[in-house]
């Protein structure tokens, strides 16, 4: 070894580290080392492990959306399968926002470039700003393609894109709603095939027969509620197209059932929220189930013909069945004018008439002489009227309880006059004596068991209560004592009593079948068996009487009118009916008229109930209401001798 | 070493070099070579053509005279139906006129007849194009409706100077306003997938749900002539098969369409009146 090598050996020794073999004391960072490994490599299986499910969720809600769109409304039918209700389609023109990113980021920097070019660095608008002007621009460039196309000057309203963008960005938005078919086919030529731009049919509902049933068929309203039942992705952020739900009639009552079932998407977003297609689950939507009313339209049309411009309500029920065929409510309005929006001025014009108001459901008058019927049942089954007695002499005037009691019908002087004939001619001083010989609480539990006291329990919002006055009733509501006078104006259903005209029309059809109730129904069921409840428990002569006082009211008596003219008399069936005119103290007279027919196994029964329309009018059951249920019931019976010729035309809408 | 290496690699930096200019180029600059590379290569599409038919002609030829004689023979007889045809087609025109006139209807001069020989077909599933040997030359605008005797080609998606483009309807990027025979309302005709050599199909939607369509009460979509492109009244396909769409407002169905437009040999485009 020469001096050099020494001298590399020195360096080494000194300068140079070199392994010593195993130290000890390395073991305790073994250890450490170790524990900082484990830990970290328990919290990384902890969190990948254990809290996969969460975070699965956590990056699952944070890219993906779910967009809902609502199922197609079902269909109302009437019972020979004529189109109510249906979906109509409305044109509209869509742009799918989330297609514009990068044309959204080349307009801002755009934007951006020619600012920066024109004004000073400070005043260059700042991010959020030039982004909502990128917006604008863009969508009203697609929005001019679409104008120049159909000739117009629409432009897009900047606040409301804002939102749009900001809230609902996986939602199409809409360019122009109201299409018309020869724009719709200019679109469809005149748009390029790939493109943002889509025309689009939204749905809305149609009436065809425009205001006929209005009441009873209700309305819809848009709403936010749509949800899609058995459709993944309830956590996940979710947009929902505008959908809608029943708010009156049976739109309302059966909402649930027409509703169809909503169809859904979702969607993997980046991180801005834009679209990344295609859909991860994708479920069309359903139409809702479709709705056969108990209506018979063309009856329903006969029906609110016949009422014209006056108010009033006008009710047809299938006798062995209780199915409605007839609920009219006059006067009405166009269901279609909800459509797409209502006008304010149209509403306005709608309240003025009082047109949104059901009168057959709802109206509550007092019930006239028609109530003449049930006071005769509750007479006779009390014992205390019988068919052959006359029980009073009717000089048109009874003085009696220190009053004068006078027959409105009685200008003929009724005289000597039996049941029969008390019905036909509607004789007041025979059914004054008749309630106070029945009493008020035999009339009033009467009335109750025919229920007349509650709701029908038809398929409709029942509003307002019906009263059936006794003297209990009006010491606890008017804390006043019964007098013989508050009889006697209920024996004639004047005063406190208050019904409406469905359950005149439900007592009617209960009358015709000799039973207490008539439960009214509006969903037609081919296979509905009739109805059967207790019977009103008459003898045979005791109903004879009834019915043949029913009978002569339409052949000599009150509704004479009916058979006196030609047009309304309907060829080998004899209607049944009874008239009623009641006065409304400071008000208005109400024209009544409930019937039935035929006789023998009787198939319809009517109420028709008019408000006359000007203070102190002579409004007579006779010469008003008869009429209408005579063309109702004609045209009823002109069906079943023809039963093919049902076909009813849609109302066009101008 | 390197050296070696970069020349090994020399064509696909070649490429990598070409496709960052082409990337590089200004929107104009392409458009312009786009052009450029079809006007110049649309000599040799329509020469293929005139040789083909110069090629049918030889063929011709060199038939026997017998043949030809025969073949005059039925021209003959075919001309004379066709005159017979021609008369009867003036007096109805004639009749039209005297309707127009009584019910005071403008007459129907949008549009004059450009009649156009078919220099290419270009068939995929992607589009569906022919070239035709008639372009800027003859005032064929962008845009103009192609029709035949069987009802609708197409629409011109490009003009050149001696040569146009049409995009067929069974192609996906043509939509046409339609309606059914004897209907009126309108509803969207589109082409559908169609592989090379399938028959032609399209699609239609927006169908109204009274519109009944089966296997044996097909119906005639026509062009409603509210698109403003097509004249009303042109046969499109037709419809044989509708099912009820997701939102119960329309059906969509499938409409089957000439197949004659796989092997078109002349065309007329539909020159709008005022247009260049």
């Amino acid at each position: 070894m020469g001096p050099h090598g020494s001298a590399a050996g020195e360096r080494s020794d000194s300068f140079v580290e070199s392994h010593k073999g195993y130290d000890p004391r390395i073991i305790l960072f073994y250890f450490i080392l170790a524990a900082l490994l484990g830990t970290l490599g328990a919290g990384l299986a902890y969190r990948q492990l254990a809290n996969v499910g969460k975070y699965a969720d956590a990056e699952r809600q944070q890219n993906q959306r779910r967009v809902l769109f609502p199922g197609p409304r079902g269909n109302i039918y009437d019972r020979h399968g004529q189109l109510l209700v249906g979906n109509n389609h409305r044109f509209a023109v869509l742009l799918h926002l989330d297609e514009l990113k990068t044309e959204l980021i080349a307009e801002q920097s755009r934007i951006r470039r020619n600012f920066v070019a024109a004004v000073e660095k400070k005043d260059v608008p700042g991010f959020s700003q030039l982004r909502q002007i990128a917006r604008v621009t863009l969508v009203q460039r697609y929005l001019d393609q679409v104008n120049k196309i159909l000739g117009r000057d629409e432009k897009v309203n900047a606040a409301e894109l804002g939102r749009h963008f900001d809230r609902q960005l996986l939602l199409p938005y809409t360019l122009v709603d109201d299409l018309s078919g020869p724009d719709f086919a200019r679109l469809i030529e005149g748009l390029p095939v790939r493109s943002p731009l889509e025309v689009y049919a939204s749905n809305i509902r149609q009436y065809p027969f425009n205001g006929a049933a209005a009441h009873t068929l209700g309305y819809v309203r848009p709403d936010n509620e749509v949800e899609a039942d058995g459709f993944p992705g309830e956590d996940l952020t979710t947009f929902k197209m505008k959908g809608t739900s029943g708010r009156d009639g049976l739109e309302k009552m059966f909402d649930a059932q027409l509703q169809g079932e909503a169809g859904g998407r979702i969607y993997r977003v980046d991180p801005t929220g834009f679209k990344i297609n295609p859909p991860l689950e994708s479920r069309s939507p359903k139409q809702g189930k479709h709705l056969v009313t108990s209506l018979d339209i063309d009856l329903q049309l006969v029906a609110e013909e016949a009422i014209g411009d006056q108010i009033g309500a006008a009710i047809a029920i299938d006798v062995p069945t209780g199915e409605v065929l007839v609920l009219a409510s006059m006067p009405n309005y166009n269901l279609n004018d909800w459509y797409p929006r209502m006008l304010p001025e149209t509403y306005r014009k709608i309240q003025e008439r009082g047109a949104e108001f059901n009168y057959a459901v709802n109206g509550r008058f007092p019930p006239g002489s028609t109530y003449k019927i049930l006071t005769s049942i509750a007479g006779l089954r009390a014992g205390v009227l019988k068919p052959d007695e006359s029980i009073i002499y009717c000089d048109s005037v009874l003085r009696r309880f220190n009053g004068r009691f006078v027959c409105y019908n009685g200008r003929e002087h009724h005289q000597e006059i039996l049941l029969t004939e008390a019905i036909a001619q509607s004789c007041d001083i025979y059914y004054y004596e008749a309630g106070w010989r029945t009493t008020p609480e035999r009339l009033a539990a009467e009335s109750r068991r025919f229920h007349l006291d509650v709701p029908t329990g038809i398929e409709l919002p029942e509003r307002g209560k019906s009263i059936i006055p006794d003297p209990e009733w009006k010491l606890r509501e008017r804390g006043e004592k019964w007098f013989p006078g508050d009889t006697a104006n209920m024996s004639i259903g004047q005063g406190f009593v208050w019904v409406s005209p469905l359950q005149m029309a439900c007592f009617t059809a209960s009358v015709a079948r000799n039973e207490i109730f008539t439960q009214p129904t509006l969903i037609h069921d081919p296979d509905r068996p009739r109805q059967r409840h207790e019977s009103i428990g008459l003898t045979p002569d005791q109903r004879k009487a009834i019915l043949d006082g029913m009978e002569g009211c339409v052949t000599h008596g009150t509704a004479k009118t009916i058979n006196a003219i030609a047009e309304l008399r309907i060829p080998g069936i004899n209607i049944l009916g009874k008239t009623g005119t009641a006065q409304i103290p400071g008000k208005r007279n109400v024209a009544w008229f409930i019937a039935f027919a035929p006789r023998e196994n009787p198939q319809i029964a009517m109420a028709v109930a008019l408000e006359g329309d000007t203070p102190g009018e002579e409004y007579g059951g006779g010469r008003n209401a008869a009429p209408i249920a005579a063309a109702v019931m004609k045209r009823f019976f002109e069906k079943r001798a023809n039963p093919g010729r049902t076909v009813v035309a849609p109302i066009r809408s101008e | 070493m390197p050296f070696k290496r970069f020349d090994q690699n020399r064509p696909f930096l070649t490429l990598a070099l070409v496709a960052l200019v082409w990337v590089l180029l200004p929107t104009v600059v392409k458009s312009w070579g786009r052009a450029s590379f079809f006007e110049l290569t649309a000599p040799i599409t329509l020469a293929v053509s005139r040789v083909r038919d110069l090629q049918d002609f030889w063929a011709l030829r060199l038939r026997p005279k017998t043949e030809l004689i025969e073949a005059g023979r039925d021209l003959a007889r075919l001309n004379a139906s066709y005159e017979f045809a021609v008369q009867q087609n003036l007096e109805l025109q004639a009749e039209i006129a005297r309707l127009e006139g009584v019910l005071r209807l403008p007459s129907y001069t949008e549009y004059r007849y450009e009649h156009a020989r078919v220099a290419r077909r270009d068939f995929s599933g992607w589009w569906q194009q022919i070239v035709i040997r008639k372009g800027r030359n003859f005032g064929i605008p962008v845009g103009a409706p192609v029709v035949f005797s069987g009802g609708v080609v197409g629409r011109v998606t490009e003009v050149h100077a001696t040569a146009a483009i049409v995009e067929l309807i069974s192609s996906q990027t043509v939509k046409v306003a339609g309606v059914v025979e004897g209907d009126t309302r309108p509803l969207s005709f589109q082409g559908g997938v169609n592989p090379t050599f399938a028959p032609p199909t399209g699609i239609v939607e927006f169908v109204p749900l009274d519109i009944i369509v089966g296997p044996n009460a097909t119906k005639r979509l026509i062009t409603s002539g509210f698109g403003g492109v097509f004249p009303p009244g042109l046969t499109l396909g037709t419809i044989v098969r509708v099912e009820s769409g997701s939102d119960g407002l329309f059906k969509s169905g499938t409409v089957r369409l000439d197949e004659r437009l796989g092997s078109l040999t002349e065309v007329t485009v539909l020159v709008p009146v005022g247009q260049p």
